[in-house]
């Protein structure tokens, strides 16, 4: 009997609140959220996986039923890669769909441009963008990234090369806010490793030639040039170093050396290319189902970001008192920070938070996703890979 | 919808600003310049950079680009004077160029590629997005029409009649004792100035700027506006002005709805579609729509239009 | 030593295939007595027809040039005569313009039919030539002599053959031309056939060198121009000097100053040219 009372008041209780008009409550039955990706543009070969990554994440979230009862509506906006339209596609998704967090941006400077406009409407930002700048902006907590910064990647790859036996490199970079602090970092580490670092060249990436730079990388003969550009460029300067006859080795980025790159070059070009990407985590069991949901392979870096910033969302905005930017901000450390019940994905840990667990900790696909005061990761793990008859093959994780 | 009107419209009024600088300096001068976009650029670093890095107050960044692009752009009237149509063309593109060239690559001074972000604005904290737009709207809008008047009145002085003397002929105007290359160089300082202008207020409207910003294309679609409208009637800069950049903004829309096509064939659509227009118009009213009537031999001693 | 005749072999091979447009582009100017813009997307087109030759139809490189010729040297004159044609009644700086923004439209033609990426033709990589010290690369040097053929041809075409006595006659003095009753319409058109033809090769032979895009054409157009004014707008010999020229001073600029402001060379030339000899070095009287 206690319980059809109950039943009774509960269904009645229900039917009234479901005919009470949907302005009358407090707040909208959805919680907005925003994807503010390349869809164009020279990062246009990301945008759309990090976009179906969050998707997946949101749906399943809300196919549990949400957050706290609240669906989940994302809107995708292409920036173009291209600050000024990233900035107008920012205001859209901030004045006119109310977003309380904008996930996913790629270009740094489309995160820089975009940036304040977040933290001045208090909407949460989550960037996989690598420009050291970026956390140094007085952005009040309102951003993380799940990019290592240019200093600790270079770290890494200064440290990788001394372990190759590199004593002297040269540095050919792109025209890119990138370009000045990868120098100063990389030539540090090898000094104090014992090589040098012989210079570096930067180039303006709308050439369709590099035969002078190359000319002067090659001057003082290094045992190995680092090619700090992206698929289009690097495409070029792999040729043209062929040409010139070079010898040495070389080192690139994971994400210029990719699939295309690769099939437009013949395997005597690219062989014995070093690949560096921070590296995904490509045991773990989500990594397999994200490759699986998106029907490929390998998980590029980009969208295993894109999946972890959805899902640390997700998560923040469980443990929020509110569900609003603010509420993000202030939560989103209980959820990374180490310590209490792991979690490798959102659904598993608003389970856990909602049935009591105190303190959950999401380790992502990209990495640990530990995050120091000003939003940055404090650790990565880098992959080194080299290209062998035109595949890349593993050569060491560290 | 009404944000983005209101953020569409700040940019028409100050690219017509940028009409109306262009206007004076080729529709009145005679002097063709396919860089304007160079001192609208200029201008919106320099007091970007005066406010973000110097804490300079607004209106003191404002001046201060308006002054130190209004003495490049003499030095460039003064040492192109004699410039024929087409080298003067190319001349200006170019410029407009290089100092795209610069933002991008003086990393040290311009932060390069990444741009100039959290360009502050007065009122801008206090007020809310849409209130603000609404501000810098009005306050566009308001910049255009004194620039018009300005110009206008410039028009009917009699430095604006020697200059039209001297772009309709150069030697009758010298024997007159007009001296051209002071005249054009200020015609191009008073144009950069304003243009300066512009470029300041969009740097603090629009809260962050990049070389990218900047592109060569935008210089040409003011000098198609400029042609479109009448070439040195002001009106008709400014009516140019709107009918390209409603045509830029307008065809975004018309290309969502061929959804069968890739982001970057919309993107093309739209470029041929303004180019080819323009064309066409500029086939069926080669003088514009509002052309500037042409004084006849006869009636040389009456006051122009 | 050998830096500064790397420097200079460097250039004048790139200096060589900017030559053919800029010679187009002159042509143009002589006959026409106007500037052309639009041969950049014109050079883009002749690079896009050769990639489509080469790579889809599997043509060999002779014909995909010559493909690149027509096709270019069609469009070219079609084009003109359909757009710029009316304009040129209302006077140069309207057909100027017309011509910018034909340009704009020609290159986003290629930009929807292709997208933005670029595109390399089937030509295997190979290692440099070492000559005396100096690399020179193998492609390049074929491209050279493509771009050297196509010019010398049509010199001989301009002083041997009618039409190019008719070009001639109309170039130095239309009204003198019109009285000797040469069509200067039918001139006109072969003309700007040719001198697209041109630009078409020089386009294919820069996909050649390193690849195509749609931005190919934009790339050349300020360093064509300033070779064009360098040697003498109008004038043959003056554009392949003026080309020789830009080319080395882009080298010098990039290994001197910095590769990033290689552009800004085309545009100090210009001014410098201006302010000392303002009709070029080959001027004509």
């Amino acid at each position: 009997m206690l319980v059809d009372r109950r039943q009774a008041i509960s269904s009645l209780a229900a039917l009234f609140a479901a005919a009470l008009p949907r302005a009358s409550l407090a707040q909208s039955s959805t919680i907005e959220l925003g994807a503010l990706v390349p869809l164009t543009g020279s990062g246009g070969s990301y945008g759309p996986s990090m976009a179906e990554s969050i998707k997946w994440v949101l749906q399943n979230v809300n196919d549990a039923g949400g957050i706290n009862g609240r669906k989940l509506n994302l809107t995708v906006e292409d920036d173009q890669t291209n600050p000024d339209s990233g900035v107008r596609a920012a205001r859209k998704l901030i004045d006119v769909n109310k977003v309380v967090a904008i996930m996913a941006t790629w270009a740094s400077s489309v995160t820089t441009a975009v940036a304040p406009l977040c933290w001045e409407s208090h909407t949460f930002l989550t960037t996989d963008s690598g420009a050291d700048s970026i956390t140094q902006l007085p952005h009040q907590g309102y951003l993380i990234r799940t990019e290592p910064t240019t200093t600790l990647i270079m770290t890494k790859i200064g440290n990788f090369l001394a372990d190759i036996g590199v004593k002297k490199a040269f540095l050919i970079s792109a025209q890119t806010p990138f370009a000045a602090p990868a120098k100063a970092v990389l030539g540090k580490v090898l000094a104090s490793r014992g090589g040098t670092l012989l210079g570096q060249v930067v180039y303006d990436r709308d050439k369709t030639s590099f035969r002078s730079e190359i000319d002067l990388a090659m001057k003082d003969k290094p045992d190995l040039i680092f090619l700090d550009g992206y698929t289009p460029d690097v495409t070029i300067l792999l040729g043209d170093l062929f040409r010139a006859g070079y010898d040495g080795k070389k080192i690139a980025r994971g994400y210029a050396v990719n699939e295309k790159l690769l099939s437009s070059l013949p395997p005597n070009v690219t062989e014995g290319v070093f690949t560096v990407v921070p590296s995904p985590e490509v045991g773990s069991a989500t990594y397999k189902s994200l490759a699986q949901h998106l029907n490929v392979t390998e998980v590029d870096p980009y969208t295993c970001e894109a999946f972890d910033q959805a899902n640390l969302v997700c998560l923040a905005l469980q443990k929020a008192t509110q569900p609003t930017g603010t509420g993000i901000r202030d939560a989103i450390h209980a959820v990374s920070d180490p310590g209490g019940t792991v979690v490798y994905g959102a659904v598993d840990g608003i389970k856990a938070l909602r049935s009591g667990t105190r303190k959950i900790k999401y380790s992502g696909v990209s990495g640990p996703c530990i995050f120091n005061q000003i939003g940055d990761i404090v650790d990565v793990k880098a992959r080194f890979e080299q290209v062998h008859n035109g595949k890349p093959t593993l050569f060491k994780i560290t | 919808m009404i944000h983005y009107l209101l953020d569409v419209g700040t940019y028409v009024a100050l690219m017509a600003i940028v009409g109306l600088s262009l206007n004076l300096m080729w529709g009145m001068a005679g002097m063709i310049n396919l860089g304007m976009i160079g001192f609208f650029a200029s201008g919106a670093y320099i007091a970007a950079l005066l406010t973000t890095k110097l804490h300079a107050g607004f209106l003191q960044g404002l001046l201060a680009a308006g002054l130190a692009v209004a003495i490049m752009a003499w030095f460039i009237g003064y040492i192109t004077w004699r410039l024929r149509g087409d080298y003067l063309a190319v001349v200006t593109l170019g410029f407009s160029e290089f100092i795209r060239l610069i933002a991008s690559n003086e990393i040290w001074l311009t932060n390069g590629t990444d741009g100039i972000s959290n360009i502050t604005a007065p009122f801008r904290s206090s007020l809310s997005p849409l209130a603000f737009s609404v501000a810098a709207f009005s306050v566009a809008v308001a910049c255009l029409l004194v620039a018009l008047l300005a110009f206008q009145r410039l028009c009917y002085s009699p430095f604006g009649r020697a200059l039209r003397a001297i772009r309709d002929d150069e030697e009758v105007a010298w024997t007159a004792g007009k001296n051209s290359r002071a005249m054009k160089a200020t015609a191009f300082a008073i144009g950069g100035f304003s243009s300066a202008l512009a470029g300041a207020l969009y740097a603090h409207f629009n809260s962050y700027i990049a070389p990218d910003s900047f592109l060569p294309l935008l210089s040409l679609y003011i000098v198609f506006a400029v042609t479109i409208g009448g070439r040195g009637n002001m009106r008709g800069a400014i009516v140019g002005t709107v009918l390209i950049v409603a045509f830029t903004e307008g065809t975004r829309f018309l290309v969502n709805y061929l959804t069968f096509l890739q982001p970057v064939q919309g993107a093309a659509l739209r470029e041929m579609t303004v180019s080819l227009a323009f064309l066409l118009i500029l086939i069926y009213l080669p003088r514009g729509i509002f052309p500037e009537r042409m004084l006849s031999w006869r009636f040389a001693g009456k006051p122009a239009q | 030593m050998s830096e500064a005749a790397q420097l200079a072999v460097n250039g004048l091979m790139s200096g060589s295939l900017l030559m053919l447009p800029a010679i187009g582009f002159s042509l143009i100017y002589g006959v026409l007595r106007f500037p052309n813009f639009a041969v950049a997307s014109i050079a883009t087109i002749g690079g896009f027809s050769a990639y489509v030759a080469n790579v889809f139809f599997h043509w060999p490189l002779p014909v995909s040039i010559a493909f690149a010729f027509l096709i270019a040297g069609s469009i070219g004159v079609g084009s003109d005569f359909l757009l710029l044609r009316p304009l040129r009644k209302a006077g140069i700086v309207a057909a100027a313009i017309g011509s910018l923004a034909l340009n704009i439209f020609l290159e986003n033609v290629v930009r929807f039919s292709f997208g933005n990426d670029l595109r390399g033709l089937n030509v295997p990589i190979m290692r440099d030539v070492v000559v005396l010290g100096l690399h020179v690369g193998r492609q390049q040097v074929f491209n050279v002599a493509w771009a050297a053929t196509a010019a010398i041809i049509l010199f001989l075409l301009l002083k041997n053959s009618r039409i190019g006595k008719q070009m001639r006659a109309v170039a130095d003095n239309p009204m003198l031309a019109r009285i000797q009753r040469i069509d200067a319409l039918q001139v006109g058109n072969i003309t700007t056939f040719i001198a697209m033809g041109l630009a078409g090769i020089g386009g294919a032979l820069l996909a050649l060198d390193t690849s195509v895009d749609p931005l190919l054409g934009f790339r050349i157009l300020l360093p064509l121009f300033a070779a064009c004014v360098i040697g003498g707008i109008g004038s043959f010999p003056g554009a392949v000097v003026g080309a020789a020229i830009i080319g080395i001073g882009e080298e010098m600029a990039a290994v001197l100053w910095s590769p990033a402001y290689r552009t800004g060379v085309g545009f100090i030339a210009i001014v410098i040219t201006l302010m000392i000899r303002p009709s070029g070095i080959f001027s004509r009287q």
